[in-house]
Parts: structure tokens; sequence; C-alpha cells
């Protein structure tokens, strides 16, 4: 700075004062930043904004958000977390104040009801009344989406629980898609005698552990699913024994995929031929043609049998739920946008992205795929069961589903399992009711 | 602190000689208007950091204790040690424990033995350079990407089976993350994988610190390699283990991302750590009580174990 020494020491305390003033100021203005408001949620004209655990359904809310805007005058501005976790423990804690978003995205069943009771959201009777008053909802499933009889969510979307297979494979090897038990036990040892192995079974994620479990627990029995998630039966009764013998005689079998198989492979997997049959949600769609399966040449989809012919015909449905924050910072406009939410010209451009069925049983699928296990559904009519994670209370259903995810690893035999399952439901149910009381 | 800052003043910034100055701030501080000044100078420095720990670490540790005393249902109420009886009740924090107690094994045991001779190995010898950037490298990727590469090392139909299979050797293949104790012992090499190259930078430091007059006086005296590194290399890189020990230690207790990444603590809950235990209960079981219990006992371990070493070691002379 200076070819003298004398200047550079002059200088030098008056630099670092500078400093210390410059890195002062600086702090303090990132202290204020930090302290201010932020705007993602703030109301902004024409929009209302989603909070949502899926980025990958971005696009699919601003498509839908158009049909909408012509409708309401309000698009949707979608605000994503990727991160279930973080997303629940932000959209929990952002529903006490002032700064919650618009809409919110949240699971149907005991997750809506353990939110809602909380409190914080809005009753949504008005807006049931009016989609059931026009067919646009199931009335059966009212109670997924309420909690002490008030409606507190509507349906975002419906999807199915079905087993995927790879059209070529099957067709190679002279199969068709199973419409019995014993026909499914007969691809299942074809495809074994050809080194595919027949089933994705995963749990990897945790929750995947539960798929297998409330499909072959609802195929032996469906009336016995209702009353073992409603806590109205044992976990060690005769039904949900002879499902767990059977998905450990299939593991013991071969049949099955090791559990730590991700299931972000299976439509991979099924593509190149190395697992004949995938079971998972109809959103999975969107998965398959992300792959580039087409629907109906490259793969199809049909619903588990039944392990006994006389037993009734059921589904396993999960429903992803639109709330409306008390303090929602557009309220209106949230209200207008939730109401039109159902229109079948919203749900048209909605259930394309999703390449999934709609909530509304008036929209068709323009998957043929999904469309023919919608009509599968209304024909047989099929008994819609709400998805294990919904169906019980969420400290009972992670705990069990850990078990079960135990159980995939070899860890305890199918008795254990159901055992400690079934003690756990007995403290949860206990614990739950005590905090309903 | 005070002298070092008062060093740093101009000699004529109080208008006297430097001598009288030297004199005064030998004074004890107590009583004089300048020691109190230099006091509050101190806490003026002092205070932002002393602030922010207790607003971000002390402050939120004292809630947990207190949240840790109530339960876990709608209206909380106070349970006295409730929380903590769980320890002794809950099969998976049983497991929980045990599986901190390999980690802290492992991630104590394994980086100290490879990084030490990995060190030894690699501190003259002709490629000293490449084999230390091969093994000091993982150490600079996060745990979460160590534990990306490792998950396609280690599921069923992962590269180890695959080599394995390949080799002939398909009756050694197996589910590496899925039954205990293997999965656990598996994530711990994982670990050492990454741990290792912190290890031997500062083994590596301690070996450049030693006066090579020590180990020409021990070859003179007719000690051999393996003596000279027992009784010469070894004490003389004492200060350098308690470190690396004492830092294992600590990263073994909290142990997280890897496992998180790898397995969720699953399947079934069996390689949770009590660092994951506690995440699990708080945010998946939704216990936040219980997760505080977990917290706090974890702390009390962490802080019991450093402060028991440490003090033990530090006490050494020379450290």
């Amino acid at each position: 700075m200076s070819a003298s020494g004398r200047t550079s020491r002059a200088a030098a305390p008056l630099a670092r004062r500078r400093f210390l003033a410059g890195a002062a100021a600086g702090a303090a203005a990132l202290t204020a930043a930090g302290c201010a408001r932020g705007t993602a949620t703030s109301a902004q004209p024409g929009t209302t904004s989603i909070s949502n655990d899926n980025a990958t359904w971005d696009d699919g809310y601003r498509a839908a958000g158009r049909e909408l805007k012509k409708i309401t005058g309000y698009s949707l501005r979608p605000l994503s977390n990727p991160s279930v976790t973080s997303y629940q423990q932000v959209v929990q804690m952002t529903l006490q104040t002032s700064k919650s978003s618009d809409l919110v995205k949240w699971a149907s069943g005991y997750q809506l009801k353990r939110l809602a009771r909380a409190g914080g959201l809005t009753d949504l009777g008005g807006v049931w009344k009016g989609y059931a008053d026009k067919g646009w909802v199931r009335g059966e499933s009212r109670d997924a989406f309420s909690y002490r009889g008030t409606v507190y969510g509507i349906p975002l979307y419906e999807s199915y629980y079905v087993l995927f297979y790879s059209v070529p494979v099957f067709r190679k090897l002279g199969l068709s898609a199973p419409g019995s038990w014993e026909e499914l036990l007969h691809c299942a040892e074809v495809l074994k005698r050809n080194k595919i192995t027949p089933f994705l079974a995963s749990q990897v994620g945790g929750w995947p552990a539960i798929e297998w479990f409330q499909e072959l627990v609802s195929k032996t029995d469906p009336h016995f699913y209702q009353r073992l998630v409603a806590g109205q039966a044992s976990y060690t009764d005769e039904p949900a024994r002879r499902a767990m013998d059977l998905w450990h005689d299939f593991m013991r079998k071969g049949w099955m995929t090791p559990p730590d198989f991700d299931q972000a492979r299976g439509p991979g997997a099924l593509k190149e031929g190395t697992v004949g049959m995938f079971l998972h949600g109809t959103w999975q769609s969107a998965g398959m043609a992300a792959a580039g399966l087409e629907p109906g040449t490259d793969y199809g989809a049909f619903i588990l049998p039944t392990v006994r012919p006389a037993t009734a015909k059921s589904v396993i449905a999960e429903s992803g739920v639109f709330a409306v924050p008390s303090h929602a910072s557009s309220h209106t406009a949230a209200m207008a946008n939730i109401a039109s939410w159902l229109d079948p010209s919203v749900q048209r451009v909605w259930s394309d992205f999703l390449q999934d069925s709609s909530a509304n049983p008036t929209v068709r699928s323009s998957n043929p795929v999904v469309a023919a296990l919608q009509r599968d559904i209304a024909r047989d009519h099929r008994l819609p069961l709400v998805r294990y994670w919904e169906a019980g209370p969420p400290s009972l259903i992670q705990g069990n589903t850990d078990d079960l995810g135990g159980f995939m690893a070899g860890q305890t035999s199918p008795a254990t399992t159901l055992r400690r399952m079934q003690d756990r439901a007995h403290d949860e149910w206990a614990a739950w009711k005590r905090d309903e009381a | 602190m005070s002298t070092s800052l008062t060093d740093r003043h101009p000699p004529t910034a109080a208008g006297g000689t430097a001598a009288p100055r030297r004199t005064k701030r030998r004074t004890p501080l107590g009583g004089s208007r300048h020691g109190l000044r230099e006091r509050l100078m101190a806490g003026g420095f002092m205070a932002p950091a002393v602030l922010l720990v207790a607003l971000f670490l002390l402050a939120p540790f004292v809630w947990t204790i207190y949240r840790s005393f109530f339960g876990d249902s709608r209206t909380s109420p106070f349970s006295w040690f409730d929380n903590y009886t769980l320890f002794a009740s809950d099969p998976a924090l049983s497991r929980s424990i045990e599986n901190t107690l390999l980690w802290v094994v492992g991630t104590v045991a394994l980086p100290f033995v490879l990084g030490l001779a990995i060190a030894c190995l690699t501190d003259s010898s002709r490629f000293s350079r490449l084999a230390r950037l091969c093994v000091v490298l993982p150490y600079a990727l996060s745990g979460s990407a160590v534990a990306v590469v490792w998950n396609f090392m280690l599921t069923t139909d992962g590269a180890v089976n695959q080599v394995l299979t390949n080799l002939g050797l398909g009756s050694l293949t197996q589910g590496w993350l899925l039954t205990w104790p293997g999965n656990t012992l598996v994530m711990i090499l994982a670990n050492a994988w990454q741990a290792t190259g912190v290890a031997v930078i500062l083994f590596l430091v301690g070996l450049q610190s030693i006066p090579p007059e020590t180990l020409e006086a021990g070859a003179l005296d007719g000690a051999t390699g393996w003596q000279q590194f027992r009784h010469i290399v070894l004490p003389q890189l004492r200060p350098v283990s308690i470190i690396v020990i004492g830092m294992s230690l600590v990263n073994g207790l909290k142990s997280f991302d890897l496992i998180w990444v790898l397995t969720q603590g699953g399947p079934g809950r069996a390689t949770e750590t009590l660092a994951v235990s506690m995440y699990n209960e708080t945010f998946l079981e939704l216990r936040p009580g219980a997760g505080a219990a977990i917290a706090v006992v974890l702390t009390v371990i962490v802080l019991a174990a450093s402060w028991l070493y440490l003090r033990r070691q530090l006490d050494v002379k020379g450290v």
C-alpha cells in the first residue's frame, strides 16, 4: 500500500476498525434479514400457494392451476420441500402461525386426523357437500377426510395398489394377468423357473414394508382388514397369521426380491425383465412412463386376486388430501380453488399429468391400464380399503412398519412379528383413545 | 489475552512511554479503572460468542432436559422419569445402545490403527504422496456421499456380491445391510474408510515433528525397527494419538448420516445408534419426550466420555 513503513503502522488500526465496523454492519444486516418475514407464503395476487412434498408434481400443479384460474381467477403456486420428514415438521409448525401456505398437501385418514386435532385447519364441510351433490366424491370415503365428524380435507388424488407386470415377458412365457390365486401362483412358478424374480418387495425407505402386508391381509379377508386397522381385531387372529404365512412362504421360495431392493428401480427391472410383478400404487404409472414404458404394450396391471374365490373383492386405495390452514395468507382464494379442484376440467389435466386415476369418479384416466383398473373396480364392486399407512394412529403404523421391515429381513418369524404388532396396537390404541377422551 | 491486546497499542497512544504502561498493566485488575475497562472490553469481545452459544446450544439443551420429563400424549403430562425407563423396556433402544458401543469401539480402533499404520508406511516411501492422497480423499466427501457409494456396494444385488459371484465365491454372498450385527459392522468399516484419512494426516504431522536425532540415537544403541517404533516413535506420537482417539470417540457416539442414508436405522430398527434413535423417536414415531430423553442420555455419555478421557490424558506432562 505504501513504501513507507510509518504510513503502514499508522493506517493499520484504522483499517482494523473499518474492518470490524464493516463486519459488525454485515452481521447486523444478516441478522435483520434473518429476522425479516419471508415472502414465499405471503399473498400474491391471482395465485394460491400450495405446500407440497413431491417436487416432481410441481408442473402438474401449475398445469391444473391454469385450468383453475379460468374458473376461480387464481392459479396454483407450488412450494416444494422434497424431504417428507422435514415437510411434515414445517407444515405442523407453520399451521400455528400466520406464515402458513394457502393449501397444504397431506395424507388422509389418521394422518389428517392427527393434524386436524392440533387445530389450525378450515372446516371444509360445505365444499364436501357441494362435491357430494354433484357426485364428484365418493360418499363412503368421507371418514378418511374427517376428524370428529368435520371434514378437513378434499381428495387430492386417488390411487390403487396393483401389481404392474411386463407384458412382453408375460407374453414370451405364455402367461396372462392372473384372475385367481391359483393363476397367480402359476405365474410366479413359471417366472421363477425362468430365473425372473416373480415379485418386487422392498423395505427401503421404511413405508414400502406395508405393501405386501396390507395386500395379503385384505385379499385373505377384507372385512378382517377393516376391523384390524380400526383396532377391533387382533394381529394374532387367524386371517393375519394366514396372510403372514403366505408372505413367508413366498420369501422362502425365492419369489420376492431382497428387501434392500430399491423400488425406484422397479420400472427399470420390469423393463429389463429381471422382475416379473411390481406391487405399487397406480401413481407409479408416471414412473413407468419416465422409464420409457408404454401402458398396454410394455406394461399392464391387475389387482391381486383373493386367496379364496369366495372372498369379497377389494382394493387398497390411497388418497392424498388438500387442506386449508385457518391462517392461510389468501384464505378466500384458497377456498375458491379447493371448491373447484375436483371440477372435471381441472381433474382432466391433473389426471393426465399423473397418468393416474382422479379422485373425481366421473373422470376416467387417460392411461388405458389405469382406466381398465377403474372399470374392473366398478364392475366387481370392489370394496375400497384405506391404505395401511393412513388407517391407524401414526405412532402405531410407524412402529408396525418397522416390525414388518424386520420380518422382511428375516429378523423375526411371522408369529413374533404379529405378536409385537399386536402389543403395540394395544398400547397405541389405548393412548389414542385417551387423547381423544 | 489482555497482554497480547495491550501489546499492540501504539507506544504513544496513552501519552506516555512504554515502560510506565507496562508497569501499569501488571497491577492487579480489581479496583483500578483500567482493569475494569479491560474486563469490560474482554467481556464485550466474548459476549457475541457467549450469547450465541447460550442461545443456540445451552437454551435448547435446557429445554430438551425439561421436555424429557413430560409424556408424549396429547396433553404432554409431567411423567417423571418414564421416558428414561424406555431404555430398560424398549428392545429397540437396548439394541441402539449395543450398536452405539460397537460404533464407539469400531470408530476409535479402526481409524487409529489404520491411520497410524498408513502414516508410518507412507511417511518416507516412494509413492507416499499418491498413497496418502488415496487414503485422505474419502475424508473430503460428506457422510451422505460416502453412504451412497457404499449403498451401491453393499445391497444384495450390489457390487460386492457381484464380485464374489464372479470369483466363484457365491456362497459368501449375503444381504450385507440386512442382518444384525453384520450390517452394523459393515457400516463401521465404511465409516473407517472415510475417517482414516484425517487420522493419517494427524499422524503424519506427528511423525514429522519427531526429532530425527532420537531415532539416530536409538539406532546407535542397536534398537531394531520395531523397538524404535515401540519405544521412540509411539511415545512421541502420544499427543496426536490423544487427539485422534478423542475425535473418533465423539464421532462414534454421534454417528448418524452414514446410517441414515444406508439403512435409516432399519431393517426393523436393527442398525440404530442413539443419535438415530433420537431422530426416529422424535420425528417418525412422533414421541418428542422419548426423543428428548435419548438426546439427554446421549449428551451425558458424550460429555462424560470426553471429559474422562481428556482429563486422564491431558494430565500427562508435556501435553
